[in-house]
């Protein structure tokens, strides 16, 4: 790689960590999709996958827990010529912005989302998160699990989401190969990447994604919602990993929003003689 | 002072209370006269106890009061309530059918209004027969009803909405009182403004090009103030899931280099906490319109408080600037609006616009002069003006003499711009080196030092120095101004000092301003005296008493004025 993403901030990570390959993947992938560095913004939430964007040489808005899609979704609205990813944890946007992800989905603003999958909250060292597996003991509920785990591709497929992906973090080439297609598609894009946590996860191992996990076959039409959700169900026997459903009927958000477009927001002026207009019409003459 | 003509149109949610109200303003401004109009409504859709309320005198008023003069009550059930606030010599027009059972009470006279209204096309025209039958109790010509209509009427719907204003003015000879008629009085075009409209219209001026929000009343008619008035001038706006949203959106917007605000209300506004620090932060300018109404919690959703003072100056973890200012009319909303466009991204502060359901649903006519179309300085920079490190890299939070960085926005080729809620360096990126934490935290405040500079003095009336100073911020302006006119009929000298900058406060100006006076007193819509507690912190002075209100209604000038000499 020529590394012309590279920053150097002192990484943060464990030895080993799964965001370490997940962000190899994305630099792969927003060098192939040929924008120079002024054209991308990476939006981030809190926590250690969240730390992503520091890393990658591009535009940056690292805000609140749980907050990057509103923030991003703004971003586009202010400025649709800017590329926008969304780079952020489970538990920061499955559970903590869990209301933000369905607006947006339901907005179909055109960003791509690609969530750190670890099935933990690792930088509170080690609580389980909304995509936990049942019955996995954490700190915080050292009983196992209660809750049912947060299925994210169901729930985008059932929100109509037009690109709903996996990913492996483990699989550079394959989970930047996803990137690339969740970037150029036009609307909400989501790519779960499933992520090894070294530290906190014992389970869900390298070695355990690596056995469970199975690329979907180039036969699956991705546009079958039916067969898509089927697919997103799967995970006690055997994960699927790849493109599960795609639909490019549906314009996005900012292209049916009448205010946004050219010029960005930062461009666009306040002539007096506009506002005098605007005050003029509250103006009560008699005729 | 002549005419002073209270006029409350009372009726359920549905039945027009505000239309017959909007109408009865236009036509005080079209005879050449002026009003204060306030809304009292219950939290339904329909049905209730709705109230509007216009008060016309000969000189712009900024005050309400509680008696009526003239009541057109379109739902007889609410007639009991109705009389308790009538004046001895008012009188209520009421909704009885021709032959039903009256009043007992001399000062109610019984109008067929739906029948009227039926005669005229259509029984939802009973409050327009009722405006007629006001409107002629005001000695307000039909042709200028006729033509009023026509403002806000148009075909076969002005045609009905005209016979039933003339059938009611027709019915009104002779069975309403003439003592209510307006003098003749030149005819000026005035603006037409409620509160929110004029706060709304004061952000799109000041440039704000994007804005989000929840709708929560009395926020919510800033939003479509907002929505409404934007567009033209490229404001793009977005209702958000929640509140949360719709402070990030903003923060977001405003990275992106649009000038963004969002509104709210209490409730809406606890939400935005988180992101109100994050703005703190990120430094991001953004504007945030707090319209205040009772808590605790949903507290009484429709009415008015300020009980939130204390809440807007300390909300958000941790320490940053903010600017909070506090309009006392519609001319204030409209320049503060403005001017909080422009502070926020001169400092890169939050700032926050604290009204409260009173201002946001008082309309009143103003002078159009008093809505200037000011400049609006944009302060993003480009190219060569942009701080960067050895490397050429931009930064963001370079340290300067007045804490303010230099704003660059995404898009700009050879640019990247890096924004961190977590404590960053100068480049933006994230940082747990102390030494760094300290030069950032001294850079964010050396902007609230330079905007302390800036600070709004407050505004004072009367005599420079004597017996009595009345103390309040925000909506009471115009109550506090009237409720001195009162006393000083009564012989009792006041001043009055009107705080429209709540933070960074005006310390040193007000406690030159309480030196000089015996007695100072705090006028405020809560139950504990937080502009009391806020004067002691910032000046260290001790206010002699406080009058407060937490009915959640509004203060009115009589009331204002007797407390007062109950304090002598």
């Amino acid at each position: 790689m020529s590394g012309i993403f590279d920053t150097d901030v002192e990484n943060a990570w464990c030895p080993g960590c799964g965001n370490v390959a997940i962000l190899d993947a994305v630099k792969k992938a927003l060098e192939r999709t040929g924008k120079a560095k002024h054209e991308i913004v990476l939006v981030s939430g809190i926590g250690q996958a969240a730390k992503l964007p520091h890393h990658v040489d591009v535009n940056v808005f690292n805000g609140l827990h749980g907050r990057a899609l509103p923030a991003a979704l703004a971003i586009r609205m202010a400025n649709p010529s800017l590329t926008v990813v969304v780079t952020s944890g489970d538990g920061d946007i499955y559970g903590e912005g869990g209301n933000h992800l369905v607006h947006n989905i339901r907005r179909n603003t055109d960003i791509a989302v690609f969530v750190h999958d670890n099935q933990v909250y690792g930088l509170t060292k080690g609580q389980p998160s909304p995509t936990s597996d049942p019955g996995w003991a954490g700190s915080l509920q050292r009983s196992g699990v209660i809750a049912g785990p947060f299925p994210p591709l169901a729930a985008a497929i059932a929100l109509g989401c037009g690109f709903v992906a996996r990913g492996l973090a483990a699989d550079v080439e394959f989970t930047a190969d996803l990137m690339v297609r969740a970037i150029a598609h036009k609307g909400f894009a989501l790519v779960d990447i499933l992520q090894p946590c070294v530290t906190f996860n014992k389970k869900n191992t390298y070695e355990w994604y690596g056995r469970m996990t199975y690329k979907i076959p180039p036969d699956h039409d991705a546009a079958d919602r039916v067969r898509a959700f089927a697919l997103s169900l799967e995970w006690e026997e055997r994960i699927p990993i790849g493109v599960l459903y795609r639909r490019d009927d549906r314009p996005p958000f900012e292209e049916l929003h009448p205010g946004v477009g050219d010029p960005p927001l930062h461009a666009r002026e306040t002539p007096p003689d506009a506002v005098r207009d605007l005050l003029r019409k509250r103006l009560f003459t008699l005729p | 002072m002549g005419i002073d003509v209270n006029i409350r149109v009372t009726g359920g949610a549905g039945q027009g209370v505000h239309t017959a109200g909007g109408l009865l303003c236009r036509l005080a401004v079209a005879a050449g006269h002026h009003f204060h109009a306030t809304q009292d409504y219950m939290s339904r859709i329909r049905g209730g106890r709705n109230a509007y309320t216009v008060r016309i005198r000969e000189i712009p008023v900024r005050a309400g009061r509680p008696q009526a003069d003239i009541v057109l009550s379109l739902d007889p059930a609410n007639l009991p309530r109705t009389l308790v606030s009538l004046s001895p010599t008012g009188i209520v027009v009421c909704d009885l059918p021709a032959g039903g059972a009256g009043s007992a009470d001399p000062r109610v006279i019984a109008a067929p209004l739906k029948d009227l209204a039926v005669s005229a096309g259509s029984p939802i025209l009973a409050n327009i027969v009722g405006a007629g039958i006001v409107a002629r109790a005001l000695g307000i010509p039909p042709e200028t009803v006729d033509r009023v209509l026509a403002l806000e009427f148009k075909g076969d719907f002005l045609d009905k909405n005209r016979a039933a204003a003339r059938l009611g003015g027709e019915w009104a000879v002779p069975r309403v009182p003439s003592g209510y008629s307006l003098p003749e009085a030149a005819f000026h075009p005035r603006l037409i403004l409620a509160g929110n409209e004029a706060l709304a219209l004061g952000a799109v001026a000041g440039g704000c090009k994007f804005a989000a929000g929840y709708p929560m009343t009395p926020g919510s008619g800033i939003l479509l103030g907002l929505s409404a008035d934007g567009p033209p001038l490229g404001l793009v706006f977005e209702q958000a899931e929640d509140e949360i949203a719709a402070l990030n959106m903003a923060i977001g917007a405003s990275y992106a280099g649009a000038r963004a605000m969002v509104a709210t209300s209490g409730g809406g506004f606890a939400l935005m906490a988180e992101a109100l620090s994050l703005a703190g932060i990120l430094e991001t300018p953004v504007v945030v319109a707090m319209g205040m109404r009772p808590g605790p919690a949903t507290g009484m959703p429709t009415r008015t408080g300020q009980e939130d003072l204390a809440f807007v100056l300390s909300a958000g973890h941790g320490e940053f600037p903010r600017l909070v200012l506090s309009p006392g009319s519609v001319e204030e909303a409209y320049a503060l609006a403005h001017h909080a466009m422009e502070m926020s991204e001169a400092y890169q502060v939050p700032c926050i616009l604290l009204t409260d359901q009173y201002l946001a649903d008082t309309v009143v006519d103003a002078d159009p002069g008093d809505f200037p179309a000011l400049p609006v300085n944009r302060r993003i920079v480009h190219g060569s003006d942009v701080p960067r490190d050895a490397k050429g890299r931009y930064l963001r939070y370079a340290i300067t003499g007045d804490g303010v960085s230099p704003m660059a926005v995404p898009g700009e080729p050879g640019i990247t711009v890096v924004a961190d809620s977590d404590e960053h360096t100068e480049d933006g990126h994230l940082t747990e080196d102390h030494t760094v934490r300290i030069a950032m935290v001294e850079k964010r405040t050396r902007k609230g030092e330079a905007l302390e500079m800036e600070t709004l003095p407050p505004l004072l009336a009367g005599p420079p120095d004597g017996e009595v100073l009345l103390i309040g911020f925000g909506s009471t302006k115009g109550v506090i101004a009237e409720a001195r006119e009162i006393l000083s009929v009564e012989g009792v000298a006041t001043a009055a000092v009107h705080l429209r900058q709540v933070a960074p406060f005006p310390a040193r100006a007000v406690s030159e301003i309480l030196d000089r006076y015996r007695t100072a007193l705090t006028v405020e819509n809560n139950r504990t005296g937080q502009l009391a507690r806020l004067i002691r912190a910032e000046t260290g002075r001790e206010v002699s008493g406080t009058i407060g209100r937490f009915d959640g209604l509004p203060f009115t000038p009589g009331e204002v004025a007797e407390r007062v000499k109950e304090r002598l």
